[in-house]
Order: structure tokens, then sequence, then C-alpha cells
């Protein structure tokens, strides 16, 4: 039985038996049934990847604690001339993880500083894996001397050591969150290309886009109609990898000085910490918090997108 | 043999033992490495320690990296101090009351014209490699900065207004001004070998650091020289002064603050200097230490906030785009009086620094000036808001002031990246005068002095290290300073001109007066505390500490409280005398080369055993 | 994690771009020669790139270098003509090439020394300091990878691999940082065992100079290992996986080899393959790490002359160190292509 739907199922991935029964409404509402369906089935494979559990719980607590951060901490917190304590107090009742360099509440500063360095994170990946996205289905699809060109410039950034060219852009540009946010997605796009472009080459192969074509699809609709929700998935894993080098990034771009310095940002504090001479004074209060803060985020997306690529791909991801 | 093909369950203990032995064999090889390490014959520390005895070294920590060996191009600190140990200059500065005293001149004398200068050089000054050091050798190191571009790189600014310099004997150097100079007994030019330096072709590119020992006079001589690591001196045994009493003097390049206090608390250095000066956390911690001083002095350098006054140059051309707005000096002094100087004492600064009152810190007293109280500038944010009120700036509905454009105010403020104060009186500056309707936007750059000669800022975090003879840092102020043309560059520090700056500035350089002189300085500072371009919101000590165990005394300059490193002098290391203490500090940088060694060995030794028994227990297993 | 690398190793792994090539001489002379005329193509384009890049970076040299000193404007023009800065860019660019090729990558405006020799007196140190560290990371990696695979699924493999994946997502110079506080510094009664940062203490001779290297090397190269070797490890492990379920290997353990040897001479040197090729490949990630730990540790390295030279801009400095970076991983990539082929004889069928 042949079904004009948008979406497609890879059709390595076992599905849960045929197609859907005609129930009488359009189109639209199957895709969307079969969307539902699809969506069931991943989580319930998903659910079985302990470890992607534990991300995306640990993703979720964190997400909240940045979302409801206005509520809890306020932007009173990041303020220097009212700052309720004395500097480099270690920790105590009144501060649970004593205060920095200005006097602030180091807890509140790490709760209000998820705030950027999520968002950060988040839209450098997104920036990151749009661009690779793009660049990926256009040379997968197109082929020829403008798909050439594309991968040349693919491999010249892939060799591009990341942390340099981030840096060099980063110095070009003024201090803001902004430059960070471009430095990291526009040198990072390149894996996601070339894995997006791989996908687009498979999809391709598979005979219901010649059908598609014969049938008038136009280049727009072929990428679009077909190879893009094919792509989704894989564009889903790498993006959820993405995010925990960027947060990486964001995190080294701030400690070597290249972020906003009026910003609150856990890169930024380690880099107040170090200037503040808290190593030497052993403040480990100051450079801890922020780094397993750090470290719990990128991990936990690391684990989030593992799972998602087990999930998708039984034969690439193995483990549970 | 068919229990073996299901792997784990039924093979399991039979794995188990070759397990055991394995690690029984890696523990013994371990501890048999680790006992055989501590009592080898290679072990350096017996050796170390008989060196040291008889060897006192003082290592100093320092936060820049030599640019160039060569007192003829080198800018940095760290450069021009060591340039101080190895070369005299022609006067020195009395470490109590900063008054000239005999360099490499014995004495010296103006003619009533004040257009000559005679200095008799001393007789008993000898350079490094034998030979007599005499006037010639001054002579052609100042006509060399006269005519070579590449030689007056560094100090070409001394010698700018000489007309002609002659050595008419080898005592007497002649010096004959264009105009009266009162700086001639403040001339910090290091005086070269002739002999040594006359080969040199270019000036420009000449490094200094081919060979060694570099010849020099001064009370240490330069041994070696490794880039971005260190430099080594030793003392100068036939300096006329008296040879300084430690055996050994090295300079440390440290990138990391915290990694040069690190290693002052476990003696791997005697000195850490801090860029410019330790931050107040480390400064806490190590007053805690044992035999650890904290040298907390009065320093000499000031930080100011510099306003934009519009840029200009010589020839009348305007460039750059500073806010018309600070052009009101109503609008400066408001602006001025809105910065809490007390909170950025009590909290950036911790304690370590002392209100900023006139332009010339106070352990200069000669010089120094205070605002009387109409005159003051205190922090009073009501009263701001007032000037700024009166000068036509009126808050607008949401509480931000409208500058003559209708647009509200913000005012770039340059901040240099590197250093932590100006970021965090920055955010200070963003909240104080936020509160008074005007917004600032924060400029830290890696790089700040292209804004800076472009004119394309509003104001900015300015500093200087003052000098015994101020002139320096007066003169950066004057017209004359100002670029010739919008594409030159100028010595001026913020495009400050201002006539009757100008008369008082010529006025006290021809005043050979002491008295007189000082006087004239102190109208210069009232006049530029008015103008409102260059306020100076704090005087930060030095903050320095040093390990009593291998140095027993230093001479600090000024000599009642005042900084070792950095000094207008050889003081400090000079009459530096080490600790008659045993060399702790060696011993644990030779046991820790034993800890190197022995954790290598380990992880040889333990890998190599690991594979050769899984080797064997195969064999064993093999049927 | 795995698909990521798999895909970012050469294009002979992924099954679209597998292009037929024989083992015979010529055919493989053939390929690396293609292989090293495509690492040229990308070395000059890093070169044009590097070039023209950095011009962008704000900061005239010239004035950055004499400012706060009176230069008249023949002053600074006599300057700019010194630096080659005052023709026009393209001539500028074409000279640049030209001394490129003949190894003359230009004098550095703050140290006044060729680049060439400032290079060459920091890459000794990096490379002692990589090198160290890369041999470490991937013997751990690749042992504990396989000893993970085949313990799969039980303790020992999670702990490993989430052991693995914790501490590859560790921000490097904050592990740095706390190795400091606790090796160097020392916390409580324990006493630093370990120096602070730079690479010698100063004054040693021989083996004694040898013995304060290595005593330096120690907490640098631990901070990389423990960073790296998650992501060698978990390319190994996966690898691994795949082939345990290869029929071969149940021929072989039918065979009744025991299972040591199954895993020692069958499946890990097939596995291996791509780790091999990514442990080229993420050289790019590895610069990073050396730039970040070189500054905690304050190495005499190529990246604390990198941080120097990008605040002047020290133009001819920043260059060469970026073209020596990116050439570095351009040759790290082409001995992996061109060394795949001889491992893998399943490729060019």
């Amino acid at each position: 039985m042949t079904t004009d739907t948008p979406t497609d199922v890879p059709a390595d991935s076992p599905t849960d038996g045929g197609p859907a029964p005609v129930t009488g409404a359009g189109p639209g509402r199957l895709a969307w049934q079969r969307r539902r369906r699809s969506l069931v089935r991943f989580w319930t494979r998903y659910r079985t990847h302990r470890a992607g559990v534990v991300g995306l719980v640990a993703l979720a607590v964190f997400a909240l604690a940045a979302l409801t951060a206005p509520l809890t901490v306020g932007s009173d917190v990041a303020g220097v001339t009212d700052a309720p304590g004395r500097p480099m107090e270690s920790p105590s009742g009144e501060f649970p993880l004593g205060t920095d360099r200005f006097g602030r509440d180091l807890l509140g500063l790490l709760v209000w500083g998820s705030r950027v360095s999520l968002l950060v994170g988040l839209l450098a990946a997104v920036l990151s894996v749009a661009i690779g996205t793009l660049v990926g289905v256009t040379a997968g699809h197109f082929k020829g001397g403008y798909a050439t060109v594309l991968m040349r410039v693919t491999d010249w950034f892939l060799v591009m050591p990341t942390l340099v060219l981030a840096i060099a852009l980063a110095t070009v540009m003024s201090r803001s969150l902004g430059t960070v946010v471009l430095a990291i997605g526009v040198t990072s796009w390149p894996t996601t290309a070339r894995l997006v472009r791989a996908q687009t080459l498979a999809v391709e192969s598979r005979p219901y886009i010649e059908r598609a074509k014969a049938l008038g699809g136009g280049h727009w609709h072929v990428m679009s109609r077909h190879v893009l929700p094919n792509v989704m998935p894989l564009v889903l894993a790498q993006a959820t990898l993405m995010v925990s080098a960027a947060i990486l990034a964001e995190a080294t771009l701030a400690f070597l000085g290249l972020g906003d310095p009026t910003v609150v940002s856990w890169g930024g504090l380690l880099q107040e910490a170090r200037e503040a001479g808290a190593v030497s004074s052993g403040d480990w209060w100051y450079l801890v918090p922020p780094g397993i803060a750090i470290a719990a985020v990128a991990l936990s997306f690391t684990l989030c997108g593992r799972a998602v690529e087990s999930v998708l791909n039984p034969r690439l991801g193995v483990d549970r | 043999m068919s229990t073996q093909v299901h792997g784990r369950g039924l093979s399991g203990p039979r794995r188990s033992r070759p397990r055991v032995a394995r690690l029984v064999a890696v523990v013994g090889a371990a501890t048999l490495t680790l006992s055989a390490g501590l009592a080898t014959p290679l072990d350096p520390a017996p050796q170390q320690a008989s060196a040291a005895e008889s060897k006192s070294v003082l290592t100093v920590a320092v936060a820049q990296s030599v640019d160039s060996l060569s007192p003829f191009l080198a800018q940095r600190l760290v450069s021009t101090s060591i340039h101080r140990l190895m070369y005299e200059y022609l006067t020195n500065y009395d470490p109590k009351d900063n008054h000239a005293v005999p360099g490499l001149a014995t004495k010296w004398e103006s003619s009533a014209d004040k257009l000559t200068w005679t200095y008799t050089i001393r007789p008993d000054s000898t350079w490094s490699d034998g030979q007599q050091a005499t006037a010639e050798d001054a002579a052609w190191t100042f006509n060399t900065m006269m005519t070579d571009e590449g030689a007056a790189t560094t100090n070409g600014s001394f010698v700018s207004n000489f007309r002609k310099v002659t050595a008419p004997s080898p005592t007497q150097l002649v010096i004959e001004l264009k105009k009266p100079q009162a700086t001639m007994t403040a001339l910090d030019v290091p005086i070269v070998p002739k002999h040594v330096w006359e080969k040199v072709d270019d000036f420009s590119k000449f490094n200094n650091d081919k060979s060694f020992p570099v010849v020099g006079n001064g009370p240490f001589v330069l041994t070696d020289y490794k880039p971005d690591s260190y430099v080594r001196l030793k003392p100068n045994k036939s300096f006329w002064r008296g040879a300084p009493k430690f055996d050994e003097l090295v300079f440390r390049y440290y990138k990391d603050q915290d990694a040069a206090v690190a290693a002052l608390r476990k003696g791997e250095v005697s000195f850490v200097a801090g860029s410019p000066s330790l931050t107040p956390a480390q400064a806490a911690s190590l007053k805690n230490e044992k035999n650890i001083r904290v040298n907390d002095a009065p320093g000499r350098r000031f930080y100011a906030l510099a306003t934009n006054p519009g840029a200009k140059a010589k020839n009348g051309r305007k460039f750059g785009d500073g806010d018309p707005s600070l052009l009101d000096e109503r609008v400066r002094h408001a602006l001025f009086m809105a910065v809490d100087r007390q909170a950025i004492i009590d909290k950036v600064f911790q304690g370590h620094a002392v209100e900023g009152e006139g332009y010339i810190p106070p352990r200069f007293s000669q010089y120094f000036w205070k605002p009387s109280a109409s005159q003051e500038l205190a922090y009073d944010p009501a009263r701001a808001a007032q000037l700024l009120d009166q000068a036509g700036y009126k808050k607008n509905s949401s509480g931000k002031r409208l500058g003559k454009d209708g647009k509200p105010i913000t005012y770039r403020v340059l901040c240099h990246a590197t250093d932590p104060n100006d970021k965090a009186v920055g955010q200070y500056l963003e909240e104080w005068w936020g509160k008074l309707g005007i917004g600032v936007t924060l400029d830290c750059l890696d790089n700040v002095t292209d804004p800076w000669l472009a004119g394309t800022y509003d104001l900015a975090f300015d500093g200087w290290s003052v000098n015994p003879d101020p002139d320096f840092v007066l003169s950066i102020h004057t017209c004359a300073a100002l670029p010739a043309t919008p594409k030159d560059t100028g010595a001026t520090d913020n495009f400050v001109c201002d006539k009757r700056y100008d008369d008082l500035y010529a006025r006290q350089l021809a005043e050979y007066d002491p008295a007189k002189r000082a006087t004239l300085v102190q109208q210069m500072e009232s006049r530029l505390y008015d103008l409102g371009y260059m306020n100076v919101m704090a005087y930060p000590n030095a903050v320095e500490a040093y390990r009593t165990d291998q140095i027993k005394s230093i001479r600090t300059m000024p000599s009642a409280a005042g900084n070792i490193y950095g000094q207008d002098g050889y003081w400090s290391w000079w009459s530096a005398v080490p600790a008659a203490s045993d060399s702790s500090s060696d011993g644990s940088g030779s046991t820790g080369a034993v800890i190197g060694g022995v954790v290598a060995a380990v992880v040889l030794v333990g890998a190599g055993v690991f594979f050769v028994l899984r080797r064997r227990s195969t064999a064993d297993d093999r049927e | 994690m795995s698909s990521v690398q798999k895909a970012a190793a050469p294009a002979l792994a992924g099954p679209a771009a597998r292009t037929p090539r024989a083992r015979t001489g010529t055919a493989y002379v053939r390929y690396g020669a293609g292989k090293v005329g495509g690492a040229a193509v990308s070395l000059l384009a890093v070169l044009v790139t590097g070039f023209f890049l950095f011009r962008l970076i704000p900061g005239d040299p010239v004035k950055t270098m004499t400012g706060g000193r009176p230069v008249s404007a023949a002053q600074l023009d006599a300057y700019r003509r010194e630096f080659g800065l005052d023709l026009p860019l393209w001539q500028q660019f074409t000279d640049y090439c030209g001394k490129a090729l003949t190894g003359d990558l230009g004098t550095s405006y703050q140290f006044r020394a060729p680049v060439v020799d400032k290079i060459g007196e920091a890459l000794p140190n990096t490379l002692l300091l990589t090198g160290t560290a890369f041999v470490l990371y991937t013997a751990l990696g690749i042992v504990l990878g396989t000893r993970a695979a085949w313990r799969h699924g039980r303790l020992g493999d999670r702990l490993n691999t989430g052991l693995a994946l914790t501490l590859y997502s560790v921000p490097s110079f904050w592990l740095g940082l706390l190795l400091i506080i606790v090796f160097s510094v020392g916390i409580g009664p324990i006493p630093g065992l370990f120096p602070t940062g730079g690479m010698e203490s100063g004054g040693e001779e021989g083996l004694g100079y040898v013995l304060d290297v290595a005593h330096h090397l120690v907490l640098p190269v631990l901070t990389l290992v423990a960073v790296e070797y998650g992501q060698t490890l978990l390319v190994t492990r996966s690898a691994l996986l795949d082939e345990m379920g290869s029929d071969y290997l149940t021929t072989a353990r039918a065979k009744g080899l025991r299972d040591d040897l199954v895993r020692r001479r069958h499946a890990v040197p097939n596995a291996l393959l791509p780790t091999v090729t990514l442990v080229f490949v993420n050289l790019g990630r590895t610069v990073a790490g050396v730039i970040l730990v070189e500054t905690v540790f304050s190495w005499p390295g190529l990246g604390g002359l990198f941080y120097q030279a990008l605040s002047v801009p020290d133009l001819p400095l920043v260059q060469g160190l970026f073209l020596f970076f990116a050439a570095a991983v351009i040759i790290m990539n082409t001995l992996a292509d061109l060394l795949y082929p001889l491992l893998d004889p399943r490729v060019g069928r």
C-alpha cells in the first residue's frame, strides 16, 4: 500500500506493524497520527536507555532552575553596589557557597549564570546545526561543482583548530554574548555538514525519491519534504551533542577573557575566580561549583545525545 | 577445552588467579622502585644541597617576559628593571627621599645660562670585561640615541632637547641643551660600553642576547637568558658601591599569578611582585604564612578616570568621536562626584589603596598636592544629579538623561581586558551612573591603544607609575604632546590641551630651584583637577611578598615604606641580604625531581610487568 | 558519539563516499599523490585565510607599538615600510606567500626576531607536552575501551564508560586549576607535591634537568590525558562492539580459541581501524586542550605565544602560529588517509 505522506519512516528501523487504518480523515490527520505514534515509539525505546533518562532528568532540573531564576534569585543578585557580603567570604549559613570578589552570593550567581550559559550553548548549537544542515543537504542534493566547492570549504573548516579560530573571531569582534554565539556557531558546523551530506546521499538513493522526481517534484520539494524529515533525527542527535560542546566552548572563551565581563556566566565566574587569586588562596568554593555545573550540563546533553543516537540508529549506538 | 569457549562463568576462578598475581607483581615493583629511587646515588638532592649551601640565590617571580635585552629597544618594566641592574645611569635616586645622588657621575653643575651641564664621571667604575667606564661611553650612548632612529626607540624623549654631547676628557661629560631642562639630574638612560656596542650595525634589530655574560658596569652582570623562562644575573664583584650579597639573582617568568604565589609558598621563588600587585585574596592568605612577609606599602601609581576632551591634532584638526556632552565641565565634575571612591578602596582594592586626590601620589611628598575643601569633588550623588540638571541634561520619563540631540546618553568606557580592577570598577560605574540616568558601555579590550589613539572613546581607565622627577607624567598632558596631524601619533595621554597648564609646565621645566619648581608643579595639579579630564580615583598600594627564610633584609624605596620591585634604582636587589638558614627551598625542588623520576619509573615498570605477566598466563593456560 | 567520529573519519569510512581503490602499487601511489595534493591545497587555503582573517583584527600594529611616544607621521611611515604595511594588500599578500614558500614567515613585531625562530623555541616544549599526553591517552583509551567492550553491560563497563564520559565533559582548564590546588598548593595536611607551573625550576643539568622537566610535566599531562582519553575509549569500545557480532569471531570461538586470543588477535586489530583514524583526526581538539593547559600551567609553548601575539596584534607571529596549528592537523589527516588503505585490506575492493 502506498501512502503519499510527507514523512517517511526509515526503511531499516522496525515498525510496529502495518499502515494506519483508514478512518476517513484526510492525509493531514493521518500524518499527525503517524507522527504521534513515531514519537511514542521513540520514547518507549529511549526510556530503556538508563543513561539517557538520567541525562534528561538532569537537564529538566537545570532548565527549571534557569527558567525560574528571575523568581528565585532575581537579577539583583548580580548587582555589585548592593552586594550583601564581604568579598571572598567562605561558605557559611548565610552564603552556602560563600561570596565572590564583589561580595555577591555565589549560589545565587550560579543559578543566575545558568541562564546565560544554557542560552549561549543552545543558541550556538542551533546556529551550528542550522548551518551544517543547510550546507549538508544542499551539497548532498545538488552534487556537481557547487557541492565540491562546499565540501572543500567544509574540509577546510574541519582542519582548522576550532578554538584558535573562535579566539581569533572573538578578538576581532566586540566582547558580547552575540560574538560568543557567532564564534562558536561559525566554527563548529562542519561535522554536522559532513554527516548530513552522507545521510542525504543515502536518502536520495532510495526509490521513492526517484519516484517523487519523476512525478515532477522540484528541488525544494524533494529537499524539504523528503530529505529533511529523514535527516532530522540525525540532526537532532547531533544538535544535542553539539550543545554539550558549545557550553564547554562558551566556558572556555569566557575563561580566556573573550566574553562579556558584565554578564554573569559560569565561565565568567571561573575567570573572575582566577583573577581574584582564588587558586593560590585555596578558595575552592569560588572555583569548584561553576566547573561542576558546566560538567554536569555538558554530561547530561552528551548522555541524551548518545541515547537519541542509539534509538534512531541501532547499528551505531550499542549501549543501553 | 569446551569450558573456555563459553568464556565468562566457568573460566572465572581460573582467570582471577593470574589477575591477583599481576596485581601483587605491580605493587611489588612499585615498592621496589620507590625504595630504589630514594636510595639511588643518582638522586640530585645531595648535590643540590651541597651546592645550595655555598650559593645563595634570590629568585624573583615576574609576570612579564622580557621583550628585548637591548636598553635601546625594551619597553617592559621587567626589561628596564633588569637594565637598571646591568648598566649604571648618570645619577641615581636616594632611597630615603628620592633626591638625586651620584651614579656614574659624581658631581654635576649647570652653567649660568642654564644651557650647559657638566658631569664629572667617576674613575672607579669598570666594565665587567675589565675596561674602564669613561665619559666617552656616556657621550657615545647619548649621541647614538640622537642620531640613530632605532636607538631612540625607548629613551629618545630624554635627548630630544640635546644640542651637543661631548666628552672632553675621560672624566668629563658636557651636554649642551637647546632650552633649559630641569630633568638633567633624572636622566634614566642606561649608559652602554662603546667598545662593545659600536660594532652593532642595526639598532632596531639587535637584541643584545647573542653573547653572555653581557658586558655592563652595574651591580649585576647578566649571565644567561632563556626567552619566556628566566634571566640569570651574577653579582659584579668590582662594583664601586659594593658588591651585592647574593650569589645569584634569577628573574623567573610566571604567566599565572597564582602559580607564582604557590611557588613562593613552596619556596621555589624568594619574591613575588604581582602584576601590578598581589590581589587582596592572595595577600590575605599569605599574611598568615610562616616565613613569608607581605610588603603592603604606598605605591607609586595613580589610577584615574580619563575623559575625552575631543581629540585634536597640533594643526587644529579634530578627529575621533568623543561625546560632546563631556566638553561641559559640569558634566565631568558630576560624573566624578558620582564615583564612590571609598567603595572602590574598600571593595575593589579591599583596603590596599589610598583614596585619590591630586595627580601625584602622596609618597612623592615634595610634589604631592591635595584639593582644598571648597575645591574638592567629594562623593555626592545628589549634587551630581543637580549639576547635570543645571547643565541641561534632564531625565526623561524612564529615568534616562537625554543629550542635546534628544537621545539617551550612553558613554563608552575603555577598559583593559587584562586588568581585573578595570573590569570591577567598570561594573560599579555602570550602576552608579545608571542611578544618575546615564548609560555605560564597558569596552574591555586586549588592545586599547587603537581606539585610544583614534579618540573613539568617551571615558577610559588610566594610570601611570610616577618617577621621582614627575616631568614625564606632566608632559603627557601638554599641547606639545598632541600629534602633529591626525595621521601621526603623539606622546599625549588623553588629548588634554590647556594654555594655563602649558605655561606652568614650561616654567617648571626651566626652574632649577627645587622649592619653586615644586610649587609650580602643585599649581599644575590643581589646574588639572579643576579641568576634570583626569581625575584620580585611587593610589593602589604596592603589594608584594617574600620569604624571610631566604631573604633576611631588603631595602624598600622609600626606605621607610615602599616597594621592592620596580624601584627607581637598584637598591632592593643590591642591598638584599641572604638569610643564614639551610637551603630548604632547594630540597623541595630535588625531592620533587625524585618524585617525578619515581612516578615515571613506576609507570614504566608497572606496565612492563603487567604485559609480561599477561603473556605468561596465556602460556600457562595454553593447553 | 560513535556516529560523529565515524563520519568525521576520512571519507573512506562513509558508505556513500567509498571509491574503488586497488592495493596495487601504482594505484596507491596515485591515491597517495591525490591526498598529498589535497593537503597542499588545504595548506594554501589556510595561508590565504590566515593572512586576511588577522588583518581584520582591530588595531594598527604600528600605532600599538609606538603608542605613548611622540612619533611623527614620517616615522610611522618608516615603520610601516619596514613591516611592509604600506604596500597594497595584494602585494603584501604575494610577498608573504612568496616568502612563506622559502620558509621565511616574517619577523615578529614585538620580539623583533624571525617568526620561525620564535616558533622553533616554543615548539619542542609543546611537542613534549602533547606527545607524552597523546601516547598516554591513546594507550589508555584503547586498553580501557577494549576491556569495556569485552565486559559489555557489566559493572566494569558501565563504570568505565561513565567515568570517561564525565571526564570528557569537564572543562580542561578547570580540571587543571583543581589539580593545581590539590597537588601543587596542597589542601589541609597534604603538602603540594608538584610544581605550580613552568617547565623547569632552572639551574639543573643533565639527568637533574630531565627529572626536573618530568616533575613539571606530570600535572599538565595528567590534565590532558584525563580529558582526552574518554573519546578514544568510547570509539574503541563501540568499534569493538560492532566487530564482536561478526561471523568470523563466532567461527574463531567455535574453533576453540580462548576468549582472550579471539579478542586480542582478531577483534581488536580490526576494530582499531576507526580508532586509528580518529586519533589522527582528533588533533584539532587536542590543540585546543594544549592551548588551555599551557595557559593554566604557564608552560612555555605555542599556546602562550599565540596569546601574546594576538594582543598587539603581532601579525606575522599570529599568522605563523595559525598556519602551524592548521598544518599540523592537515598533516595528521593526510597521514591518516595514507595509512588507512594500508591497514584495512577491505578498502579498495
